[in-house]
């Protein structure tokens, strides 16, 4: 066996360029897959230690589900209630510090407000001890020191809708400080400050720790009993760690698919080596078998050239997998909501990616073993060997190797009961599955037509080459295979983000009645006192319409809800209406009593116009509102689309305190500009972020193509190891036609008719691959946008004319940069030789 | 009339492993229009590496070969490739067609690599023509996978006729087919030269191949031992070459 050992090495060494193609393609899908892993391991990590951070050691946690907050009733009844043996109470609100005089105003800061007798026995956060519950004092997070060059003893100034309130630093929270979000800009204050600083405003959560012994379930049963006077949320740190893992969950899956797709790529790279070793080594097979190798013999000595290929191609994955984790966590955080970890390298990340790089290895060599093993020693040593038919053969074994890479990619997605991602995604994998176990079929007929564009110019060299691609048609096919998947992926890709971009941006065009939005960082009151909407309204502002977003509770689920004015939206034209009569129902919202639906929420919720929908209300109340219309898209809300109601609605049954944002609609001409110019100073004065939808738009946009930018950047991965996969063919088809092009060029050929052939003949794989690429990339895409939808925002399809047009000619050109190399190999054919070859 | 292809003193020799082959110890020969030559030789006499050099496939290591005036063993590869392409027409052992064109598209290859359209009238008749002559007739359209051995050899003695080459070179173009499929094809070849002057240079170790030559060259040890003039029969018997070769103790 150490001998045979010795002849799988040696007969690696014998083609170094190939094999070492071989292990770099190997690592580019073990080193995707790696990557994958250390970015989702160090997205768990974070999340845990950001839900520790947050919840501490509390075992409960009770939000407040309107504005308003919880009322200290609610926080006196939970701490009344048997087996709480802890109720820390906290207060997080956004506000901005006063600037030092003539500098430029700074983002906004979290304040979160705690109860310093309390809070430090659940959370740990460091300084807290330096606090009372009246005291000035404050703490910092670092980031926000650094931001603001602050220090202790520094002094900030708060300013809220309370009075100002000056503080003195007493300590620093690490990085961004216990809150999510916020840009880790965190003040941490005691209670009493926050409410000198925001007024007498509820709590936003209480965290409780149940006593030694209690158990925690029927704690949570026993407040839901007492706890009846307001809506409120109650939750465990699990279920803190779900939500939070939900803003990562369509990346990990997304990479858990493009992983899976760039390793079986690979699978065709191994196996078309080592098919090509085992023809190119046919004789000599022949003669270990004639001298009294068994078959068994002969699938070791293959099957050792896949295990060392396999090790060697993981063992470069890792290297190139730790660098590509570097990058995606980068990508990662720019979509989480939490601090993102550099990723680290798990012991069984490390583990896994080896297993899997060498069981897709080995899985892709079964077939060229098997081939191996049966060829006879008769016919190798009589005549040269002929490609033969093993399509069959081959199809098997791609089922086989799909399977085990689906199995890989099974084990990475992200763990979501009731998920149904993992079913599509494997519906999208299975989809180019089937389109490589049919492009054998489809090679001639798209053959053809990939050649009509270079016989137009090199008539004999194009025929030649065409006939050259259906020589062995599953070796081409598998071929084109890995072409079309990575194609696929680019198309697929590039066409979700391209619908999302656009449904984004078309959505809200299609909902907000303005050209600009001023946004608020806390309530904006819309009563008689209030000044700000008589500030707004400058000349050349032509309507400026509230809007605030909230929650609200229909039978026990929470859905996103906006309150808008119906009649500015009428006036502005906003909201496409499916069903329902557009004047009375935007109208009748102003009256109050009436509710417009996406369709996307009716189509959920079952229902339709004249449905009555019952609404928890304040004050422990319900409230019944009537849908008067369905809308074609609601709102942007927290985690999709809202349902609408009108302004009285909001405030007197859902407690909204004012508005979130304002949408302002300028008068056509120079005076819109004029007004747009006034107005977003003086919304800088009214303490309002001013943006045009233009560039809220484009952000949107921007936050899209980031994350489908690194998608993209992997499936480019996919092709370049399909790339590899070409060399790899043409040289073997090369290889088999020694002969045939000594022979043409006994009979007049030139060499550099030779090179065009060749190169032809990768143009013509490529334009095949493209052509499937294209058309799979479409389907995927589809089945990709409804793993998408999933998340709430529904895409309507739009074709990817510029991101197919695109991976088409990268695809070709991969394909002929390719055949650079065989190319050259054929053109220097010695004719002498090749006559002789047999 | 000069002759339509000479050799002047042809050597060849080769690098193998650390040794100096000499294939060619200065061999000179002539062949006329129309003349059916055969080279004749054991096997590892130079034969071979002599069709190839008179071909134009290699180049001697000192001498040279005109061809119609024309010195083979000075021109560029592109030169050479050319010459062979509308000059010369070549019959291997192995029929070597390509397995995916046709009766008509692989007799029509020499056409299509000039860049020329095998379709255009005059063209497809030189086509129609070299198939006739093969008598394929009825199967312009069968792939090579669809001919028996001996039908794909008459393709390629097709493909070398059909460009109306001055010298049609064929190296062992019996060597694996049977008596009567051999027979067969020399009996093509022999008709081409007769009935068409076709030049014809025969590279054979078998003497019932060589027999249907007008003249036989006798290689050995890379030197032609003997030339033996049998004249143009259309008996094709071998044994004026047999005695022959028996007298001179070959």
């Amino acid at each position: 066996m150490r001998s045979l050992s010795s002849f799988a090495w040696r007969s690696l060494r014998a083609r170094r360029v190939r094999s070492l193609l071989t292990v770099i393609g190997i690592g580019l899908g073990v080193g995707i897959l790696f990557a994958a892993q250390a970015t989702n391991a160090s997205i768990d990590r974070s999340v845990d230690r950001t839900v520790k951070q947050l919840v501490g050691r509390a075992d409960l946690r009770v939000s407040a589900f309107q504005e308003t907050g919880l009322s200290d009733t609610t926080l006196a009844a939970i701490r009344g209630t048997p087996g709480v043996a802890i109720a820390a109470p906290q207060i997080e609100r956004r506000a901005y510090l006063q600037p030092p005089l003539g500098t430029p105003p700074k983002p906004p800061v979290t304040v979160l407000a705690i109860d310093p007798g309390v809070d430090p026995q659940i959370h740990d956060i460091a300084g807290a001890a330096a606090l009372t519950a009246a005291g000035a004092d404050a703490l910092v997070s670092q980031r926000l020191a650094a931001d603001d060059g602050l220090e202790v003893g520094s002094q900030l100034v708060i300013q809220a809708a309370g009075e100002p309130v000056t503080l003195i630093v007493r300590g620093m929270v690490p990085d961004n400080g216990p809150v999510l979000g916020g840009f880790g800009r965190t003040v941490v204050v005691g209670l009493d400050i926050a409410r000198r600083a925001f007024g007498q405003i509820g709590l936003t959560r209480i965290d409780l720790a149940v006593s030694p012994g209690a158990n925690p379930g029927a704690v949570a049963q026993e407040l839901e009993r007492r706890i009846s006077g307001e809506h409120y949320v109650l939750s465990t740190p699990a279920d803190l760690g779900v939500s939070l893992r939900a803003s990562t969950a369509d990346f990990q899956a997304t990479t858990a698919l493009i992983s899976a797709i760039a390793l079986f790529v690979g699978a065709f790279l191994i196996f078309n080596t080592l098919s090509m070793t085992v023809a190119e080594r046919f004789r000599e097979v022949g003669l270990l078998r004639a001298a009294g190798t068994s078959r068994r013999q002969i699938h070791q000595i293959v099957l050792t050239q896949a295990l060392i290929l396999g090790l060697l191609g993981s063992a470069v994955g890792l290297a190139i997998g730790a660098g590509l984790a570097l990058v995606m966590a980068g990508y990662v955080r720019s979509i989480a909501t939490i601090p993102i970890d550099v990723p680290a390298t798990p012991p069984e990340g490390i583990l896994l990616s080896l297993l899997v790089g060498v069981l897709v290895t080995v899985a892709a060599a079964l077939e060229p073993a098997w081939r191996a093993g049966r060829i006879s020693p008769v016919e190798a040593l009589r005549a040269r060997p002929e490609a033969g038919s093993a399509v069959r053969a081959r199809l098997r074994w791609l089922v086989l190797v799909f399977a085990v890479v689906a199995a890989a990619g099974l084990l990475l997605w992200p763990n979501r009961a009731g998920d149904p991602g993992p079913l599509r995604a494997l519906a999208v994998y299975g989809v180019l599955l089937l389109v490589t176990v049919l492009s054998p079929f489809l090679l001639r007929p798209l053959g053809r037509i990939a050649g009509l564009p270079f016989a137009l110019v090199l008539r004999a060299e194009e025929r030649l080459a065409r006939g050259a691609i259906t020589r062995d048609p599953s070796r081409t096919a598998l071929t084109v295979g890995a072409l079309t998947i990575g194609l696929a992926m680019i198309v697929a890709v590039g066409g979700v983000a391209q619908n999302a971009r656009h449904a984004a941006t078309a959505w809200l065009g299609d909902v907000i009645p303005g050209d600009e939005i001023l946004t608020s960082i806390t309530p904006v009151p819309l009563d008689d006192q209030s000044p700000v909407t008589s500030d707004l309204l400058v000349p050349g502002v032509m309507r400026l319409t509230p809007i605030a977003t909230f929650g609200v509770a229909y039978q026990g689920i929470r859905l996103d809800a906006a309150a808008v004015v119906g009649g500015d939206m009428l006036a502005d034209g906003r909201l496409r209406f499916v069903e329902g009569d557009r004047t009375s129902a935007l109208n009748g919202l102003d009256s109050g009593g009436t509710v417009l639906l996406p369709r996307s929420l009716a189509d959920r919720l079952a229902l339709g116009p004249g449905s009555m929908m019952r609404f928890s209300a304040i004050g422990a109340k319900s409230a019944d509102l009537r849908v008067s219309g369905i809308v074609e898209r609601g709102l942007p809300g927290a985690s999709g689309e809202s349902l609408i109601v009108g302004w009285s609605d909001a405030t007197s049954l859902f407690g909204v305190a004012g508005a979130d944002f304002f949408a302002a609609r300028f008068a056509p001409g120079e005076a819109g500009q004029a007004g747009r110019i006034v107005l977003e100073s003086r919304a800088r004065e009214l303490a309002l972020e001013p943006a045009s939808l233009e560039r809220v738009e484009g952000a949107v946009s921007d936050a899209l193509g980031q994350v489908f930018g690194l998608f993209d950047a992997l499936a480019v991965i996919a092709v370049i190891v399909a790339g590899l996969g070409i060399v790899n063919t043409l040289t073997m088809n090369v290889f088999e036609r020694v002969r045939e092009i000594g022979v043409l060029r006994a009979i007049g050929m030139t060499r550099r008719q030779v090179w065009r052939m060749v190169v032809v003949e990768a143009g013509v794989l490529g334009i095949v691959g493209a052509i499937l690429g294209c058309l799979t990339g479409l389907v995927a895409g589809v089945l990709m946008l409804g793993l998408v939808a999933a998340g709430g925002l529904a895409i309507p399809l739009e074709l990817p004319w510029l991101t197919m047009a695109l991976a088409a000619v990268f695809g070709v050109a991969v394909a002929m940069l390719a055949a650079f190399e065989p190319a050259r190999l054929a053109s220097r054919i010695s004719i002498v030789r090749a006559v002789q070859f047999e | 009339m000069p002759p339509i292809l000479e050799a002047r003193d042809l050597t060849k020799r080769y690098q193998l492993g650390g040794e100096v082959v000499e294939a060619l110890r200065g061999v000179s020969l002539t062949v006329d229009e129309g003349e059916f030559v055969a080279i004749m030789g054991p096997s590892g006499s130079g034969k071979s590496t002599l069709l190839q050099l008179l071909g134009g496939l290699d180049r001697p290591t000192s001498g040279e070969v005109v061809l119609e005036g024309e010195t083979v063993s000075k021109l560029s590869d592109e030169q050479a490739t050319r010459l062979r392409r509308d000059r010369t027409g070549f019959v291997f052992q192995s029929f070597n067609l390509i397995p995916l064109l046709d009766v008509t598209e692989n007799v029509a290859l020499p056409f299509t690599i000039a860049g020329q359209d095998p379709r255009n009238s005059d063209l497809a008749a030189r086509v129609r023509d070299a198939i006739e002559v093969v008598d394929l007739s009825g199967k312009q359209h069968h792939r090579p996978d669809q001919l028996s051995a001996g039908e794909q050899q008459r393709v390629a003695i097709a493909r070398a006729l059909v460009t109306r080459p001055a010298l049609l070179f064929a190296d062992e173009p019996t060597g694996n087919l049977d008596y009567t499929t051999g027979s067969e094809i020399l009996d093509a070849l022999w008709r081409s030269c007769t009935e068409r002057r076709q030049t014809i240079v025969l590279v054979t170790h078998d003497s019932k191949a060589a027999a249907y030559a007008d003249r036989v060259c006798f290689v050995r040890d890379g030197r032609v031992l003997e030339e033996i003039p049998l004249g143009r029969r259309a008996d094709h018997s071998a044994t004026p070459l047999i005695s022959r070769l028996a007298q001179l103790g070959l």
